[in-house]
């Protein structure tokens, strides 16, 4: 039962975040390795907004993501868009960057633990195991979103045009897409579910400066599992990853910090096996 | 005149691919570019359709190899030479491209609908999807269907319907019967003169000059990344030489 829930809500927010990465990355060919960076900079603003400032902790959360979407688009704008074509630079940017979100935080917080409190407090249990209510509103929080990106990608204009773009942008192109604008528009839908994921992740987890790498090394399995640029791919990968994780951690005491070294064996394994992942296209030449 | 293009050169690093080509076309008409492989014909379609300037900020951008593209062209009254592909496609010149490239994870319907991308009009967009399903019956029978698990002949006929979906006053199509059984052949090409009898004027890249001297009004034969010889299909095929060595009939 604990291993389901841990299962469900790890799995559902490593689906958001790298949804998010895929996204950008199929759009533009970017790899963003401070997405997860994004998301920490979410879950320290809160932690900034609602602990010392005081504020209403869902308007902090609101707040947090705005800001961090703005933060996404003016790094966008102003670093990665000039080099976008080159994508060694990119991927240096953007070491760069997640390192430079590191030290200021570390400089603003220090190193030490914060901590979030829950937006609803209480419990309740199934099965003699504790469901704090907070995780479950977190849990439905990211389906909420996941449905709505999910929305926002099948159903829409701008879904299509991103779907079209990510699949081959010489043809979107020549059906009057616009690439620079599609790609800011999609930096700005990733980032802001980055910074979403670290609002609603904020209150279950303790703040620290490393804590976006981690996630990212998870997510990194996660989008080579389901295979690079895919959607889909992403979307079930995430929940594979989430409870071989929650497994890892039950079944093997102390297991904890096994974590990072499963998803880094599936990832290599997945590369050696099958490259393309499960659900990505094998890499076609655009030309 | 619709598209007129003069003195177009396109140079890859050292390779000239296309050299001071001239040619245009007329409102309504069919008109053909035939040539041997790699005489330039695609060149001559993505430097129209704004895929090579692309191509060349592409490659500026990412310090790659140099690009260089020279020469006016004239759609509908006004030089379109300096703008963006998806600007181009705006004012009508709409490409085909080479090798269909239908989006192969989307359904038949969403390929339809990304070529409708600029018609905001929702009435006008109905109304085009009507044609195109009339001129294809079988994409609606198909709508639902993932475009990766057409035939190829089904691909083809995509790939027009989704570029005749952008509401094309000039519709360039590239190779359009390469890889197709020649059952399929024929209809492709009986598809393409419907449309050209829609009024839709078409610029038709082509190495099967058979057929396809008998469809268009007018044709230019391409070699080198020159235009070697224009004219009816009756005329470049009473020219002895021309028909050897380039036509290979
Ligand atoms: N991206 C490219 N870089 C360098 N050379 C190219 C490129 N694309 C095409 N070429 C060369 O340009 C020539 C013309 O190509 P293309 O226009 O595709 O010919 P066609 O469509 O008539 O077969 C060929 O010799 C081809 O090898
Ligand atoms: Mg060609």
């Amino acid at each position: 039962m604990n291993i389901l829930i841990t299962g469900l809500i790890t799995g559902s927010m490593l689906a958001l975040l790298a949804i998010g990465f895929s996204l950008i990355f199929g759009v533009a060919r970017i790899v963003n390795i401070a997405h997860t960076a994004f998301y920490m900079v979410a879950a320290y603003c809160i932690y900034y907004l609602s602990v010392r400032v005081g504020l209403n902790p869902l308007l902090s959360m609101l707040t947090a993501v705005a800001a961090v979407t703005v933060l996404g688009l003016l790094v966008y704008k102003f670093l990665i868009d000039p080099i976008r074509e080159h994508e060694g630079a990119v991927l240096i940017a953007t070491i760069a960057l997640a390192m430079v979100f590191q030290e200021v935080t570390l400089r603003l917080f220090t190193g030490d633990y914060r901590t979030v409190d829950f937006l609803i407090t209480g419990f309740f249990t199934v099965g003699g195991v504790k469901v704090f209510y907070q995780q479950l509103l977190t849990f439905g929080v990211v389906l909420v979103t996941l449905g709505a990106v999910w929305f926002l990608l099948m159903k829409t204009r701008l879904g299509l045009a991103i779907r079209s773009m990510a699949e081959d942008r010489e043809v979107a192109n020549l059906m009057g897409m616009n690439e620079s604008r599609l790609a800011m528009i999609t930096l700005g839908i990733s980032v802001a579910l980055a910074g979403l994921t670290g609002a609603v992740l904020a209150p279950l987890t303790v703040l620290n400066p490393y804590m976006w790498m981690e996630p990212l090394i998870i997510m990194m399995a996660v989008v080579v599992l389901g295979g690079l640029g895919s959607i889909k791919g992403s979307f079930v990968a995430a929940f594979i990853l989430g409870f071989t994780e929650a497994l890892v951690v039950f079944l093997v005491p102390k297991g904890a910090f096994l974590k990072g070294s499963v998803a880094l064996t599936i990832m290599i394994l997945v590369l050696l096996i099958r490259p393309e992942g499960l659900f990505g296209v094998s890499f076609e030449e655009e030309r | 005149m619709l598209l007129e293009i003069a003195h177009l050169n396109v140079r890859y690093e050292k390779a000239v691919l296309i050299n001071d080509l001239s040619l245009h076309v007329d409102e309504g008409e069919l008109v053909s570019l035939v040539g041997p492989n790699g005489a330039g014909k695609s060149t001559t379609l993505r430097a129209i359709s704004g895929l090579v300037a692309w191509e060349r900020e592409i490659k500026r951008r990412s310090a790659g190899g140099e690009i260089v593209l020279e020469g006016t062209v004239t759609f509908d009254g006004e030089r379109i030479d300096q703008i963006p592909a998806h600007e181009i496609v705006r004012r009508g010149l709409v490409l085909c491209p080479e090798r269909r490239r239908p989006f192969r994870e989307m359904t038949v319907l969403e390929n339809l609908m990304a070529g409708a991308y600029l018609l905001r009009d929702r009435q006008k967009c109905r109304g085009t999807l009507d044609k195109v399903y009339y001129l294809f019956p079988l994409l609606q029978q198909r709508s639902r269907q993932i475009a990766g698990t057409l035939s190829g002949g089904e691909q083809q006929m995509l790939a027009i319907g989704r570029a005749f979906m952008s509401d094309p006053k000039l519709l360039c199509i590239d190779e359009p019967s390469t890889g197709l059984a020649p059952l399929i052949r024929r209809e492709v090409f009986d598809k393409i003169s419907e449309i050209s009898r829609l009024g839709i004027t078409i610029l038709l890249v082509e190495q099967e000059v058979g057929v396809v001297f008998q469809m268009a009004h007018r044709n230019y034969v391409l070699s080198s990344g020159k235009i070697i010889a224009e004219g009816t299909g009756q005329q470049l095929l009473a020219d002895e030489v021309l028909r050897k060595t380039y036509l290979g009939l």
